[in-house]
This record gives structure tokens, C-alpha cells and sequence, in this order.
């Protein structure tokens, strides 16, 4: 019983992470239409919180997160992502999110100390 | 070892595209990618061997960004050049250059450092679009390098991390 508690607090969890980014997005964005001059500042707020969550839940990781926001016109887009890692601890999510006029692609890496 | 690692890569592997925005009820939707089954259980025997403290606190070695910069400036230019933007291979060539970065990467040999890669590709068509990333860690060991290529019909972004373990 124990052990699994151990094991559960220094796992990434990724339904744990999925919800807090989905949360900061639609907290920054929600309907909003794409605006050319608040991009920087949707981002930052997007990034930002999702760091102060991840912070929040008390783990011994360090996160990397990054934020993609790129207006709807029928361009395509792909990331991929490698990652050199303990593959027993460390774990990554990434949520795609869209509206009527944007994407929003985070990703975030959750590397254990 | 290989297929393990071809499974995954594909897994995390997304792309966004135009293509699915009518008939929806609901304004915006999102979607979950993630490695489904942790671990590998491959180097348990390594596992088992215990070694003494080496009561090492820091790196010995830096990641050496310039070199790292170069990496990236090198594969995404040689790879991406003369290329014009297609959906399947631009799908097939995130992964191969996350690939052929992280194997480089690697080449450098900087012990007690993890590496994440990450890849974009995207079609160049008049549309605006902005990354941003920030992360939580500790500033005076970890590291990070970026470049972004663009020729006529495409843009390539690549920044690969690392992170500093003990």
C-alpha cells in the first residue's frame, strides 16, 4: 500500500496533466476568436499556468511546456517529438485543442530529478 | 528494441489539419497523445547491479549549446531545403528528424543528461502563428537550443532540452 503511494506521487501522471492543460486553455482562450495582437499574451498565460499547476502538485519533476497557437487557414502543421529518458518516471502529454479559428497544441515533458 | 521505439514514436506523433471543423456541436474540442504503456522492461538486469555513491553533486559536462545549435541548423537545412510541404511526408519527416537529432545528440555523450526533441514542420500559407515554451527547472544546469528554418513553401522550427538527473 505504500509502495503504491510512493509510486503514485513520483509518477507522471497523465490524466493528471491532461486536465490541467485542457483547464488553462480553455481558461485563457475559450471562445475567443483569433486575434492577431493577444496571441503572445495567450501563450505566455497558457504556459504559465500550466507550469503553476504542474508546480502545485508537489512532485519531483522538472517540466518543459510548450505552447503552439496557429490561426486556421488550411495550413497544415505536424510535430513529433523524441525524448532520451527513464522511461519508468518520466512521461510526456500532449492535448490538441481547436476552435472555429485557431489550434492550440501543448505539449509538456515531465522529467523526474 | 526497434519496433518498441517505431510504435511510440508514432504515437506521439500529431498533426493538425483543417479538415474536420464542420458538423460539430460543440465550439472547440481537444485531443489527448501520450505514451500508453510506460516502461520497457528491457534493462532490468541493469537494474539489479549496485554501484557505490560517486557523491557527485553537478555535471561534470556542460551541454555545449553552439554545438547542439549546429546540430539542428545542420539536419533541418539538410533535410528540408529543397522540400516542398506534403501532409504524409512532412508527417513521416517530424519523426525522422527527431530521430536523427536525438541520435546526435546522444553522439555527444553528455553523461547524466536527459534529452527531449521536439519537431515542427508547417505549411507556409499566409498564416500567423506563434511557440512559446517555458519550463521549470534548474536555470544554472539545464539547457535548451532552438533554430527555425523557412524556405518558400515551408518552415521547420526544432528545439531540443536538456535536462540535468543525478
Amino acid at each position: 500500500m505504500d509502495e503504491d503511494q510512493t509510486k503514485e506521487e513520483t509518477t507522471f501522471v497523465v490524466d493528471e496533466v491532461s486536465k490541467i492543460i485542457k483547464e488553462s486553455v480553455e481558461a485563457t482562450i475559450g471562445a475567443n476568436a483569433y486575434q492577431h495582437s493577444r496571441v503572445n499574451q495567450w501563450t505566455t498565460s497558457v504556459v504559465e499556468q500550466c507550469l503553476s499547476q504542474l508546480s502545485k502538485l508537489g512532485k519531483p519533476f522538472k517540466y518543459i511546456v510548450t505552447c503552439i497557437i496557429m490561426q486556421k487557414n488550411g495550413a497544415g502543421l505536424q510535430t513529433a517529438s523524441t525524448c532520451f529518458w527513464d522511461n519508468s518516471t518520466d512521461g510526456s502529454c500532449a492535448v490538441r485543442w481547436e476552435n472555429k479559428s485557431m489550434y492550440c497544441i501543448v505539449s509538456v515533458f515531465g522529467l523526474a530529478i | 528494441m526497434s519496433e518498441v521505439f517505431k510504435d511510440k514514436s508514432q504515437r506521439r506523433g500529431h498533426g493538425a489539419r483543417g479538415k474536420e471543423a464542420t458538423g460539430r456541436t460543440k465550439d472547440s474540442i481537444s485531443t489527448v497523445s501520450c505514451i500508453d504503456e510506460l516502461a520497457h522492461h528491457d534493462d532490468n538486469a541493469r537494474m539489479a547491479i549496485t554501484t557505490e555513491n560517486t557523491f557527485q553533486l553537478g555535471p561534470n559536462k556542460r551541454m555545449p549549446v553552439p554545438a547542439v545549435t549546429d546540430i539542428l541548423k545542420d539536419v533541418l537545412t539538410s533535410y528540408l531545403q529543397e522540400e516542398k510541404y506534403e501532409v504524409e511526408w512532412s508527417q513521416k519527416m517530424t519523426k525522422t528528424i527527431c530521430e536523427v537529432i536525438r541520435a546526435r545528440v546522444k553522439e555527444l555523450m553528455i553523461p547524466r543528461y536527459k534529452i527531449v526533441v521536439l519537431v515542427h514542420i508547417g505549411q507556409l500559407a499566409g498564416q500567423s502563428m506563434q511557440i512559446s515554451s517555458r519550463c521549470l527547472w534548474d536555470a544554472a544546469n539545464d539547457t535548451f537550443a532552438s533554430f527555425s528554418f523557412k524556405n518558400s513553401s515551408l518552415y521547420g522550427v526544432a528545439t531540443a532540452y536538456a535536462v540535468y538527473y543525478e
